[in-house]
């Protein structure tokens, strides 16, 4: 197990690498650069600028001061973002879009694994349908909608929560809501069909012979085989809402992460850039680790040598 | 009978004390973090928003008539040959560290924003001063720029050339006083909240990053008994339709409605009572690439800027009540003519646009190539670009392609080799025409995109930068748009912006047309 640990972790080092240096290379090469603005600026400024930044560094020693950088858990400047460092902008406002992450992932988990467990035991019946439809419709709306929608109903006709920003739980719940929706319908179809395929599985149906109550039968046995594929959906899908919605932190005007996903390639903010995508890599390198850990643990048949 | 009048009694004095304890709070949408409350280096309306409500500026511009008026100098003087000015300052302003704010706060500010290894994007405004070009590209020292404090309360600057304008850009943050010994404390990071010394109408409270920032009212400005609102509550909401939201959930005492929300604020009586359509000092325009064939020839150019109906495209896109505009300086700037009055520039006249192209060559379009009109990623500017671009296709029977590009990738592409037609506007730094004409089409401007290149307009533009007598520097800035915008047809000026807004009832406010607030002259009235 903790060679297989640590081999993962090796292999993700020439990961970052070919992510960082593909990065690195592609933004480099989109024209335009941080310095230009509707009012041009006369050369002699752009060469103050490029110098106090580094830009006037030939690019091998750009990546490379970056890297060395990145190591040291320095991340350089941003550049739209004069007053900040990128450690600051990471530090104040990750943790926001984190903790909207979790919430999301909270509503997907908590109402998308039983909403499928229930479709798979009342298979073909009007609360498999109902759940199945309403899965349908949270996959099918976006998020640009579902969020003006909630706002409309319950902030401004009902006054339940407030209509935007961060601050209080009670800020957490419409934003969860929408942005966990989407991975709700998700889990829920997912669950369903892979509890479906577990319970035809010889396994089961010695359990069901030896007499255990077909309840147990369906959480103990089959629930837990069937919540592999789950898992693997799981790992991509907490990465993603770790590194935020540029939509829903947007509509919701919530102080995260998401919109410097956007942001910095518009305003070609290269640290900043950089910092976002590798940020986002190693999130799913290490949700993957974790991922593939866990299937060990959900089957016993699954071994690590 | 005794217990109804104790009950009023108690009842008078509990509304009394809410009444004088009350905290006059204003909620404003900033629409995105400020990206630096460091003077020299800010460069963008919301950083200078916060800016001019917690520094003073050295002049100031007065929301209506866009006059030069006084602020930290009291009065200001040139020299007989117009090469020094010199500017009196107030003996009352104080940092928020309880220090005397002084003329060498003035000089270590403007020397700060040249220093070329802080790299002040705005720099090159400062550059009208003697040495300071040189200084800020490294090729002076600054011992040699010309701004020098003559005692604790005179300022003085040297210019290179007499220009009447820099009371101006006295104005601007690149001239602000700057704290000495906090930004040599604290660096680069002098304006974060905990470190952070001003001394303007607010000071800067507190500081969540993309979430909300709050002023508070300044015990140490120097007029703070006439500031009437207590604190500033800034939100940060970058979603117009959120902002709006808010607004109509009561959270937000003012926003600017997005454009799909127009009709209904028009046609509902509540909220069309609260909408408010100031001046903005911003000119939208087409530019003619001067030197892509066939708009090289200025007979086609000015078919083109014949051919665009502006007041349709008001009222039926913009819906803002924008103003038809003909030449490039807006109004309320020191230089504007008014082309639509005075018969300079091209109003829409489909006949005049079908003339001009025949007496170019191209009767009824025909052998007319393909036309490339180009505009950066939005969906306002597409709007309009699908209109203008229809109407040229009816009015002068040619083909336009519609393209678009990112922002970034559309000035790379703007810069090294511009389309036939591109979009841009400009907004005005400090209220002169030299900051139009002169920073925008001079030959030799970074920004002229439409490689409009007239020896007779920069001559008359660079005698108008250097020249400190207000009628001499009109009539030349008259000749220039007239040269520009009507003989030479170079670009094509569409409208003037404005500002839409809705206001709650119970705030008392002005409208800055420049940008910057003048929160400390609002108030909220009891609701």
């Amino acid at each position: 197990m903790l060679q297989f640990v640590v081999k993962r972790i090796l292999w993700a080092i020439p990961i970052i690498l070919v992510v960082s240096s593909i990065t690195f290379l592609l933004m480099h090469s989109v024209p335009g650069g941080p310095f230009d603005a509707e009012k041009a600026l006369p050369q002699a400024i752009i060469d103050n600028l490029n110098a106090k930044y580094h830009l006037d560094d030939p690019l091998w020693k750009q990546y490379v001061d970056y890297m060395w950088g990145f190591v040291r858990f320095d991340l350089g400047p941003s550049i739209a973002y004069r007053s900040r460092t990128v450690n600051d902008i990471l530090s104040q406002q990750w943790p926001v879009t984190a903790l909207l992450g979790m919430a999301s992932f909270g509503v997907a988990v908590f109402f998308g694994i039983p909403l499928g467990v229930i479709s798979a035991i009342k298979q073909n019946s009007l609360i498999d349908y109902g759940a199945m439809g309403i899965s349908m419709l949270g996959l099918s709306i976006p998020n640009m909608a579902m969020g003006p929608f909630l706002i409309w109903i319950f902030a401004l006709k009902l006054r339940w929560f407030p209509v935007a920003t961060w601050g209080s739980p009670i800020h957490v719940v419409l934003p969860a809501i929408t942005l966990g929706t989407a991975y709700m319908a998700m889990f829920a179809r997912m669950t369903r069909a892979s509890m479906l395929q577990v319970v035809r599985e010889d396994y089961i149906q010695t359990a069901r012979a030896k007499g255990v109550r077909e309840i147990w039968v369906m959480l103990k046995h089959t629930l837990r085989n069937a919540l592999i594929p789950v898992t693997t959906l799981a790992g991509p899908a907490f990465a993603g809402l770790m590194t935020g919605s540029m939509i829903v932190e947007r509509i919701f005007a919530i102080p995260g992460i998401g919109k410097y996903y956007v942001s910095s390639v518009g305003n070609r903010d290269y640290p900043v850039i950089m910092a976002t995508t590798l940020v986002f890599a190693l999130a799913v390198l290490v949700m993957n680790i974790l991922v593939d850990i866990s299937y060990g643990i959900l089957d016993p048949r699954i071994r690590y040598n | 009978m005794k217990k109804i009048w104790l009950l009023g009694l108690i009842l008078t004095l509990l509304i009394g004390v809410l009444a004088v304890g009350q905290v006059k709070t204003l909620y404003w949408n900033l629409s995105t973090e400020p990206p630096s409350l460091d003077p020299p280096i800010s460069t963008d309306t919301t950083s200078h928003q916060v800016i001019k409500s917690i520094f003073v500026g050295l002049t100031d511009y007065d929301d209506a008539t866009m006059d030069v008026i006084p602020d930290f100098a009291t009065t200001w003087e040139a020299s007989e040959d117009g090469l020094t000015w010199t500017f009196h300052l107030r003996d009352d302003v104080y940092w928020t560290n309880g220090r005397k704010v002084t003329a060498h706060d003035v000089v270590y500010g403007t020397m700060r924003t040249l220093d070329p290894a802080v790299g002040s994007s705005y720099a090159f405004v400062l550059w009208v001063i003697e040495g300071a070009e040189a200084y800020n590209t490294e090729t002076g020292t600054a011992a040699d720029v010309k701004v020098w404090a003559e005692d604790d309360y005179t300022v003085k600057f040297g210019l290179k050339d007499p220009a009447g304008y820099f009371p101006a850009i006295a104005g601007m943050w690149v001239c602000d006083a700057l704290p000495i010994e906090v930004v040599e404390e604290y660096g680069d990071a002098w304006t974060n909240a905990e470190n952070i010394v001003t001394n303007g109408p607010y000071e800067l409270g507190e500081w969540v990053h993309e979430d909300h920032l709050i002023l508070y009212k300044s015990p140490t400005y120097y007029d703070v008994a006439n500031v009437k609102i207590d604190q500033i509550y800034c939100y940060m909401i970058e979603e117009a339709s959120t902002a709006m939201t808010m607004y109509e959930a009561g959270n937000l005492d003012s926003t600017a409605p997005p454009l799909e929300d127009m009709d209904r604020v028009k046609a509902d009586p509540v909220l069309s009572a609260e909408l408010t359509i100031a001046p903005d000092l911003c000119t939208y325009y087409y530019g003619f690439n001067n030197e892509k064939a066939p708009f090289d020839n200025p007979l086609v150019r000015k078919a083109f800027a014949s051919a665009i109906n502006r007041q349709d495209l008001i009222d039926y896109v913009l819906k803002g009540e924008q103003k038809p505009a003909q030449t490039f300086v807006c109004p309320g700037i020191f230089g504007y003519v008014d082309g639509v009055a005075e018969g300079i520039g091209y109003p829409y006249d489909p006949e005049a646009a079908q003339q001009f192209l025949a007496d170019a060559g191209y009767p009824n379009g025909e052998g007319f190539p393909e036309v490339t009109l180009m505009h950066n990623t939005s969906e306002g500017h597409s709007k309009i670009a699908q209109f203008i671009g229809q109407s040229f296709m009816d009015t002068l029977n040619v083909t336009v392609n519609i393209v678009n590009q990112e922002w970034k990738v559309y000035l790379a592409t703007c810069r090294e080799n511009a389309p036939q037609i591109y979009r841009m506007g400009w907004c005005a730094d400090y209220p002169d025409a030299n900051n139009w004409v002169n920073e925008v089409f001079n030959s030799k401007s970074g920004s002229n995109y439409a490689n409009y290149n007239s020896p007779d307009f920069d001559a008359l533009i660079e005698q108008a930068a250097r020249e400190s007598d207000p009628a001499v520097r009109f009539d030349l800035y008259g000749q220039a748009e007239t040269l520009m915008c009507d003989t030479d047809a170079a670009i094509a000026p569409i409208y003037f912006y404005t500002i839409v807004n809705l206001t709650k009832p119970y705030v008392v406010r002005t409208f800055a047309a420049i940008g910057g607030e003048h929160w400390q002259d609002w108030d909220i009235l009891p609701h």
